[in-house]
């Protein structure tokens, strides 16, 4: 029953889709109206830095590894570009720093043989700490021509770098160097023996989470136009939220970023749903929390369904 | 006893004395007694967090369940010494029910470990804002009874003998009943368990159920430490937990490791803190000399094996 085979493959869109459609009829009913421009372009720069933070920590999961980090790398960098004030060229030492911290990570993984989930939690102390180090306190600010063509408040130019960064998968899981993160991911063991560089390839992609995790951050000052260097904490787990409810396998090898990043948007509109449906905003976490659950049950059943229907 | 206990022990022992070293206090009984009290709350959390690492779980539902366990036990009690036995049942009852569900939700319905204690860390999280008013509940502003807050007191505080049961009930139920077999044949190869009859399932809701109680023991016990109970009590205990676990020696893959490290990985993880503080290195520093001491220990002793 291929129908249902794909809830489980396409599980990031599906629920995207239904809370899409969840959130325009809570929005109209309780406004009296549909949500116009205005809605659309909050929801779209609110939600571009953990779409970006969840494109970067779909890779790394695909690859059956994980990053904790994302946290420390987005507060340093939200620290260094609110500090500096953001300007063009800071903006890109930024991003090469955020590619260093990756890169780190990804030599302790590969080189170090040191499981993920603990590599990348020392890091994040360390990451954390420079963060503090940089911005003691909140403040800072960034260059209005920077803000402009990042998340202007008045034009959708997030939709630009949203499909810039849609195209960049796109191409990436094309390459040689896209088969290779599926084949590690899939089976370590069987990718060696064909001759994938396994070290190489979980190093980049650890530097490309690291990469996106600097770009959140950057989108990060523009959209609140200040930092704070904790800024990064909460993408640590919503980040690996959307990433389960864009249908990515924890055990690596099976999905795609563009799940996780259609997960990242879905669990942004959660929010905006639960507000407009008048839910006590205390409350918020608990349906997040069996969101998250109630969608992987759903992938889970549809594969099972599936499963039982072929044999 | 492996040889990664030994290790464990022996970095808590240089930290310590590095510390006695350092600064003068440090070595003397208050001071130690200090480190080992803030020590035992990370060992709490980190007992639960161990039991399911050993069959290759984990368990990120920790900070609310014990944030939910601190308030229930505070707005139970009410301050008042007779209803003590009560607001602790209901405490440590809360821990366990969320730990069970969160053992149902892996072990049956097959989600994944990270997913299910992730939800159920939202869950608990938004039942404990919303139940309480964000803490502004009529109730939410009592202390501790007095006996819970008295456990901190005296030359030696019985506090550290709770502890002292809790490693040994970890201890033996790991090492002597047929129960620990089971957990450590389950995380060794959970498919070769199943096919000798272990009964899998039923040991991973266990384990999770008792993460659970030792996530609302901590609570309880930091309630009784600080007084009251406060939001965001237990956020610093997710990855501490896990930290002191793994610098306790004990395989993030599952199957290896034993609660004595983790008891050494606990004293090294807060004595490095105590240390630091005491020398008056700020946050900043403190978080980044922190985070390369647990890397550093990764590399001498929390390496996988080679792949050729």
């Amino acid at each position: 029953m291929p129908a249902v085979r794909d809830l489980q493959d396409r599980l990031g869109y599906v629920v995207l889709a239904a809370t899409a459609l969840a959130y325009f009829a809570v929005y109209t009913t309780s406004l009296g109206r549909p949500p116009g421009s205005f809605d659309y372009l909050a929801i779209l720069n609110t939600t571009m830095p953990l779409v970006l933070v969840a494109l970067g920590q779909s890779l790394v999961v695909l690859t059956g590894g994980i990053d904790l980090s994302v946290g420390g790398v987005v507060s340093l960098c939200v620290a260094i570009t609110a500090a500096t004030g953001g300007t063009p060229g800071w903006i890109l030492a930024v991003l090469l720093l955020g590619t260093l911290c990756g890169l780190v990570n990804g030599l302790v993984v590969a080189y170090g043989r040191i499981a993920p989930i603990l590599t990348t939690l020392a890091t994040l102390s360390v990451y954390t700490g420079a963060a503090l180090w940089v911005l003691p306190v909140p403040g800072g600010s960034i260059a209005p021509e920077v803000r402009a063509v990042l998340s202007n408040p008045n034009a959708p130019t997030g939709l630009g770098w949203l499909a810039l960064a849609v195209a960049g998968w796109w191409v990436l899981r094309r390459t040689r160097f896209g088969m290779r993160v599926y084949a590690v991911g899939s089976d370590e063991t069987a990718a060696r023996a064909v001759g994938v560089p396994v070290e190489r390839v979980k190093a980049k992609v650890y530097a490309l989470s690291g990469l996106c995790s600097a770009a959140a951050a950057v989108f990060y000052v523009a959209t609140t136009t200040a930092g704070d260097a904790n800024a990064g904490a909460p993408f640590i787990l919503t980040s690996i939220a959307s990433v389960v409810v864009g249908g990515v396998a924890f055990t690596g090898g099976k999905g795609s970023a563009m799940g996780a990043v259609a997960g990242a948007v879905a669990l942004t509109l959660v929010i905006d749903v639960l507000f407009f449906a008048g839910i006590d905003p205390l409350y918020q976490s608990l349906f997040q929390g069996l969101f998250l659950v109630v969608a992987v049950l759903l992938g889970t059943g549809a594969a099972l369904l599936a499963r039982r229907r072929s044999a | 006893m492996n040889r990664r206990v030994g290790y464990a022990a022996a970095v808590a022992a240089v930290v310590l004395l590095l510390g006695a070293v350092l600064s003068p206090g440090f070595a003397s009984w208050p001071g130690l007694r200090a480190v080992l009290v803030v020590a035992s709350f990370t060992g709490f959390v980190a007992a639960g967090q161990m039991l399911v690492v050993l069959v290759g779980g984990i368990d990120l539902s920790i900070p609310w369940v014990l944030n939910a366990a601190a308030i229930v036990l505070t707005t139970t009690g009410l301050g008042m010494a007779d209803r003590l036995p009560l607001a602790l049942a209901l405490a440590i009852g809360a821990g366990l029910l969320a730990g069970l569900v969160n053992g149902l939700g892996v072990a049956w319905l097959g989600v994944p470990a990270v997913v299910m204690t992730l939800g159920m860390n939202g869950v608990m999280q938004g039942l404990t804002l919303g139940v309480s008013q964000g803490l502004t509940c009529g109730e939410c502003g009592h202390y501790a009874p007095q006996p819970l807050r008295d456990l901190f007191a005296g030359t030696v505080p019985a506090a550290l003998l709770v502890w002292l049961g809790a490693a040994l009930f970890v201890t033996v139920l790991l090492t002597l009943t047929t129960f620990g077999r089971r957990v450590y044949a389950t995380g060794a190869n959970p498919r070769a368990a199943y096919l000798s009859g272990v009964g899998v399932k039923g040991v991973t809701v266990a384990l999770y159920t008792l993460s659970g109680g030792f996530a609302a023991l901590a609570g309880i016990m930091l309630v009784g430490y600080g007084g009251q109970a406060s939001l965001g009590l237990g956020d610093p205990y997710l990855f501490e937990s896990i930290a002191a676990v793994v610098v306790g020696g004990v395989s993030i893959l599952g199957g290896r490791g034993h609660y004595l490290g983790v008891v050494a990985g606990s004293l090294t993880l807060v004595a490095v803190t105590t240390v630091l503080r005491a020398q008056q290195v700020p946050e900043h520093g403190r978080l980044m000399i922190y985070g390369l001491v647990i890397l550093a220990i990764l590399f001498a002793y929390g390496r996988e094996r080679a792949h050729d």
